[in-house]
């Protein structure tokens, strides 16, 4: 969880950090070969379907498959965000308060109109807010200037985290509880806990899907996965990425600039937490203070069962995408058990326990075999 | 090649539990899903218990989902209920916002939905209503704590514990007692002060310790919800001021919901007044409301009803405590 020198090979090796087995000097047996395999919880997800179908007829409804995409997008961005500082060794809690920031913050410039019962005491009433709406109402540039002043104010928040974590070496989990308590607060204050609702049309519209289960979310996520896996794999930037989260310091020596590899890490997660708030805040119809709030167990929850570690170093986009979804089918389908939220909630912290013990058991495989 | 291969065999299996699944018919028993937002209080428990247990008593199948004060997963969980194929849904929102969202969703889906005790922030989506006049309960209740100050003889200190704003509930009570404010101006030493408590024990426990402190006389104080008393009493207690009517250090408290802790402060003699919503004919009227939609097959009613509810005083605590849900569960007890 920081970026402090770690006894580990200092040497950015693809197959290691990637993860695939087929790559393994020694051919293992069945079982471990399947465990190691990176699309491990891809097959365990289809396994999981195929014993559900009976059991849960409408798991195949296209509405529920709908339901399934809809909850899947928005996570899935946060998710890939989280993945950059994961890869990195580090963590970042202040994603609910990004995206909580970011909604609040592009409700109050789309808005066309507040109840001043609710706002008169807002900090933002009579300067950025009022009755007939926020800073841009019912202008043409209501639209595009909210969503990048949303992704502003994610890259800001990340960049605060970064700088913090790369220069002051502060562990990224203290920096980003802070942050994360810090612009929450303030996204209560700035609001006074009231909901900001009358988002332009086009703003709704992206949630919606337009045909089937083609939504603007599902365009805009599968955008962020593509860009996000080639960042990883095919560029300079990534195999940073994997080189500072295997040892800062020697990734430093050996001429990574590891503090702005670091910086853009939390900059790329504060963004896609931002993109998340697009997506949730439109599903919503309402910027929300609390947006978000409750999700950060998801997101990482979801990086640990794709096999994203913890310790750094290690992860895919694409396992990121097999975890979120895992995640997703999981809770969906035990919501559609009708089992109580309390058990829901227990089912899910014990996978995300197994998967995180699972990641060990690979580890200590992938040491014993090299 | 190899992966790829296997990855196809796999989806090739799948193909048959999707054939087989996707036709699958459900049951003709009525299924109503009741989806709250959380259950933290006395009246939303007995509101739950209420609810659920008529419905089942019917005959009905409920389905019950805890969004665990997340408006985003009470949207999923309302969408999964809708994926379910439920007759109606019976909801309990997060806030009066999100309740808009949500009852668009099952209008667009053509399944009833009815909004309990927590109304929507506007009329634009269509659904069954059932909401306590809060205003004029809180009204009420303030009206009686007002005429127990003015046989003090002297101006009182008054403070109000405001709910979360954003909840339409929380408005008309601080609108009723902002009425009884306004209607004896010089009653009161001071402009009322307004203690935020978000609906949230500890956020409440904090702003009322503070707000006590910076105003040490306050005499008069009103909570927006039944459920804070036992954080007004660990405040008030080590102060010398959780003392029962009639003693001078008695604060003038009155509150909202009339659950059982009201119920029992009313009997005990701590609290002067509460304002009761009739939870029981509440939930009856959702229930009928609902029951009937779905057996006319009205896919999108519309109906407000209302609760006008009452204040339980000291003055005819004997003629209608029977009338306040809290008071009959608490003589249960």
């Amino acid at each position: 969880m920081n970026t402090t020198p770690k006894k580990k090979k200092p040497v950015v090796d693809d197959t290691q950090h990637q993860g695939s087995g087929d790559s393994l000097a020694v051919q293992p047996n069945l079982g471990k070969r399947i465990l190691m395999s990176e699309y491990f919880v891809l097959y365990l997800t289809i396994l999981y379907i195929i014993v559900l179908t009976p059991i849960i007829p409408r798991l195949w409804h296209p509405m529920n498959i709908q339901n399934i995409l809809s909850n899947l997008w928005p996570l899935l961005v946060v998710a890939i965000g989280q993945t950059f500082v994961l890869i990195i060794a580090g963590i970042d809690l202040s994603q609910t308060s990004v995206m909580a920031m970011s909604s609040v913050v592009g409700a109050v410039v789309m808005t066309r109109s507040v109840d001043p019962i609710l706002f008169t005491k807002s900090p933002l009433w009579g300067v950025f807010l009022s009755e007939q709406g926020g800073l841009l109402s019912n202008s043409i540039f209501a639209l595009p200037v909210g969503i990048v002043v949303m992704l502003l104010v994610g890259l800001f928040i990340g960049f605060l985290n970064g700088f913090s974590v790369a220069y002051f070496r502060m562990p990224p989990f203290i920096v980003t509880l802070v942050s994360m308590m810090l612009f929450s607060a303030m996204a209560i204050f700035l609001t006074k806990s009231e909901n900001i609702r009358h988002l332009p049309e086009a703003y709704l519209e992206i949630s919606k899907n337009q045909f089937f289960v083609v939504s603007g979310s599902l365009i805009i996520a599968i955008f962020v996965m593509v860009l996000a896996h080639i960042l990883l794999s095919r560029t300079l930037f990534g195999k940073r990425l994997y080189a500072v989260g295997i040892n800062a310091t020697a990734s430093q020596i050996s001429g990574v600039p590891a503090r702005r590899t670091t910086i853009t890490a939390y900059m790329l997660s504060g963004m896609c937490a931002s993109i998340a708030a697009i997506l949730y805040s439109s599903r919503l119809e309402m910027g929300r203070p609390t947006l978000g709030s409750t999700i950060f167990i998801d997101i990482v929850g979801a990086n640990i069962i794709g096999g994203i570690s913890l310790a750094g170093g290690k992860g895919k986009v694409t396992w990121t995408l097999f975890g979120v979804f895992f995640f997703i089918i999981l809770a969906n389908s035990l919501n559609m058990l009708n089992l109580s939220f309390y058990i829901i909630d227990m089912v899910k912290g014990s996978v995300i326990l197994v998967a995180a013990l699972l990641d060990v058991a690979r580890n200590r495989i992938s040491r014993e075999q090299m | 090649m190899k992966k790829l291969t296997v990855l196809c065999i796999v989806l090739v299996l799948l193909v048959p539990s999707l054939l087989f699944s996707a036709g699958a018919k459900e049951s003709d028993q009525i299924t109503i899903a009741f989806c709250f937002q959380d259950l933290e209080t006395e009246f939303w428990v007995a509101g739950h218990k209420a609810i659920t247990e008529e419905l089942r008593e019917q005959g009905i199948r409920v389905i019950e989902k805890n969004a665990n004060e997340d408006a985003n997963r009470q949207l999923e969980q309302v969408r999964d209920v809708i994926t379910q194929g439920v007759d109606g849904i019976i909801l309990i929102p997060q806030d009066g916002e999100s309740a808009v969202t949500i009852a668009k969703t099952a209008n667009e889906a053509g399944v009833p939905i009815g909004i309990f005790n927590r109304p929507p922030a506007d009329r634009s989506a269509k659904n069954l209503v059932v909401v306590a006049n809060n205003e004029v309960i809180a009204e009420a209740a303030v009206e009686h704590m007002a005429q127990e100050a003015m046989k003090l003889g002297r101006k009182v200190y008054p403070a109000i514990m405001v709910g979360d704003l954003g909840d339409p509930n929380a408005v008309g009570r601080r609108q009723g007692f902002m009425n009884v404010i306004a209607k004896y101006p010089d009653l009161w030493a001071h402009p009322p002060i307004e203690i935020p408590t978000k609906w949230d024990a500890n956020v409440a426990l904090a702003n009322l310790q503070s707000a006590m402190q910076a105003n040490p006389n306050i005499d008069f104080l009103f909570t927006s919800s039944d459920f804070l008393f036992p954080v007004i009493r660990s405040v008030l207690a080590p102060l010398g001021k959780w003392v029962k009517t009639g003693d001078p250090n008695h604060v003038i408290l009155g509150g909202l919901d009339g659950d059982v802790t009201a119920a029992r402060l009313l009997d005990e003699g701590y609290l002067d007044a509460t304002g009761v919503q009739n939870l029981f004919y509440e939930a009856d009227l959702m229930m009928e409301a609902m029951l009937e939609a779905i057996r006319t097959g009205d896919k999108t009613p519309d109906k407000w009803m209302e609760d006008p509810g009452f204040a339980l005083t000291q003055a005819n605590l004997d003629t209608h405590a029977q009338d306040m849900w809290g008071w009959v569960l608490y003589k249960e007890m």
